[in-house]
C-alpha cells in the first residue's frame, strides 16, 4: 500500500520542483522541446499504424489456416472414400478367387459373418445408446473427469452385455481399438474425442441394455454417475449405423491349400 | 505553442514517412508510448504549477522511455516480460490517472 500511496503522491518527477528551486533558467532552447513532441507524435502514429496495419495481416493468417484444415479434412474424406472402395474390391476378388464349390461357401459364410464382429464392414440394427460426460464440477476435481479407464469398463461391459458392434463418437472399436488417455483428452484408435462421449452398441434390443446395466461395467458408472454426479444416460435406439473400423487391414493372406 | 504544433508535426511525419522500426524493438513501442505519456502529463502539470523547466522535461523523458523499456527487455529475458509490462503500465497508468486529474482541477477548478 506504501508503494501505491508513493506513486499517488508524487505523481510528477521531483525534479521539476527542485530545478525551479535552484534557479534554473527557464527555457531558452524550445526547440528541443519541439524535436522532442515531434518524436512523441511519430511514436503515437506508428504504433497505431503498425497496429491497424497488422489486423489484417492476423485475419488472413487466422483464414489461410482454416483453409488448410480444411482442405486437410477433404483429403482425407477422399482417402477414406479411396479405402472403402478398395475393401469392395478386395471383397470381390477374394469371392472371384474363392471360386463356386461348397468349401468356398462354407469360407464365405464364415466370413460374413466375422466380418461385423471384427469390425471390418459397416453395420446397422437397433441396439443402445449411452451418453456419458465429465461431471459438473470436473473443473474444480479431477476425479469428477471421464477417464479412459471408464471409457474402457463401459467398452468391455458393452461386449460383455452381447454387443455386436460399439462405436464411441463415430469411432467403431474393433479387438485393435485402443482407449487412452493423450493429455488432456482420451483417444480412440489415436484420434482425440471432445466430449459428451456417445457410446453405441448394436446388440440384441432385448437383452443387450439389462445385460449391461447387471453387468460390474453397470455397477461401476452408476457408481460414478451417483457419487461422482458424472453424466450417465442409456436409451434403446432402433437404427443405430455404425461406419466399418478404417484402421482394419489385411494383415495376413495365403493361397488356400485345398 | 511549440510543443503542440512539433505533437501535430511528429504525427503527420509518422504518417506520411511511415518509419519501419526494427523487429527487435517492436515489443517495447507501446511501453515507451505509455512512458513518454507519462512525461507529457507530468510535465503539463509542472507547467500549470508553475515549475516546468525544458531541460528537466527532456531528461525525465528520455530516461523513463529507456527504463521501461529497459524493464520489459530484462523481463523478457528471464521470461516475466509480460507480467513486468503490466507493472510498468500500471504504475504509469497511475501516475497519468492522478496527473491528469490534478489538471483538470487546475484548469476547470472542479
Amino acid at each position: 500500500m506504501d508503494l501505491l500511496n508513493q506513486i499517488i503522491r508524487h505523481p510528477v518527477d521531483p525534479d521539476y520542483v527542485l530545478a525551479t528551486a535552484r534557479g534554473d533558467e527557464p527555457a531558452k532552447r524550445r526547440w528541443t522541446l519541439g524535436v522532442l513532441a515531434m518524436i512523441i507524435g511519430a511514436l503515437f502514429a506508428v504504433a497505431a499504424l503498425q497496429t491497424t496495419r497488422s489486423a489484417p495481416v492476423l485475419q488472413s493468417e487466422r483464414t489461410e489456416l482454416i483453409n488448410r484444415v480444411q482442405t486437410a479434412e477433404r483429403e482425407q474424406d477422399q482417402l477414406q472414400g479411396r479405402v472403402t472402395s478398395l475393401s469392395g474390391e478386395i471383397a470381390t476378388l477374394r469371392a472371384a478367387a474363392l471360386g463356386d464349390d461348397d468349401a468356398a461357401h462354407v469360407l464365405e459364410m464364415r466370413i460374413d459373418a466375422l466380418d461385423p464382429v471384427v469390425g471390418n464392414v459397416a453395420v446397422s440394427g437397433p441396439g443402445v445408446l449411452i451418453v456419458v460426460d465429465d461431471s459438473p464440477s470436473a473443473a474444480a476435481d479431477a476425479r469428477d473427469r471421464v477417464l479412459d479407464i471408464d471409457l474402457q469398463v463401459l467398452a468391455n461391459g458393452l461386449w460383455q452385455g452381447g454387443a455386436e458392434a460399439i462405436s464411441i463418437n463415430g469411432h467403431r472399436l474393433s479387438n485393435l481399438t485402443a482407449i487412452r488417455s493423450a493429455g488432456d483428452a482420451i483417444t480412440v484408435d489415436y484420434r482425440s474425442l471432445t466430449r459428451p462421449y456417445r457410446v453405441e452398441a448394436i446388440g440384441d434390443p432385448r437383452t443387450l441394455q439389462a445385460r449391461f446395466v447387471e453387468s460390474s461395467a453397470g455397477a461401476w458408472w452408476n457408481d460414478l454417475a451417483q457419487n461422482r454426479r458424472m453424466r450417465y444416460e442409456i436409451s434403446d435406439v432402433k437404427q443405430l449405423d455404425l461406419a466399418a473400423d478404417p484402421g482394419m487391414v489385411l494383415r495376413h493372406a495365403g493361397r488356400a491349400t485345398s | 505553442m511549440i510543443p503542440l504544433l512539433g505533437l501535430l508535426a511528429g504525427i503527420v511525419l509518422g504518417i506520411v514517412l511511415e518509419p519501419s522500426i526494427p523487429q527487435v524493438l517492436q515489443p517495447y513501442l507501446p511501453i515507451a508510448i505509455v512512458a513518454a505519456m507519462d512525461a507529457l502529463f507530468g510535465a503539463f502539470r509542472a507547467y500549470l504549477e508553475g515549475t516546468f523547466t525544458d531541460r528537466v522535461f527532456v531528461v525525465s523523458f528520455i530516461s523513463n522511455v529507456l527504463i521501461a523499456a529497459a524493464i520489459v527487455y530484462v523481463g523478457d529475458q528471464i521470461g516475466v516480460g509480460a507480467q513486468l509490462a503490466t507493472a510498468v503500465v500500471v504504475v504509469l497508468g497511475i501516475r497519468i490517472f492522478t496527473n491528469a486529474a490534478a489538471i483538470r482541477r487546475a484548469l476547470f477548478h472542479a
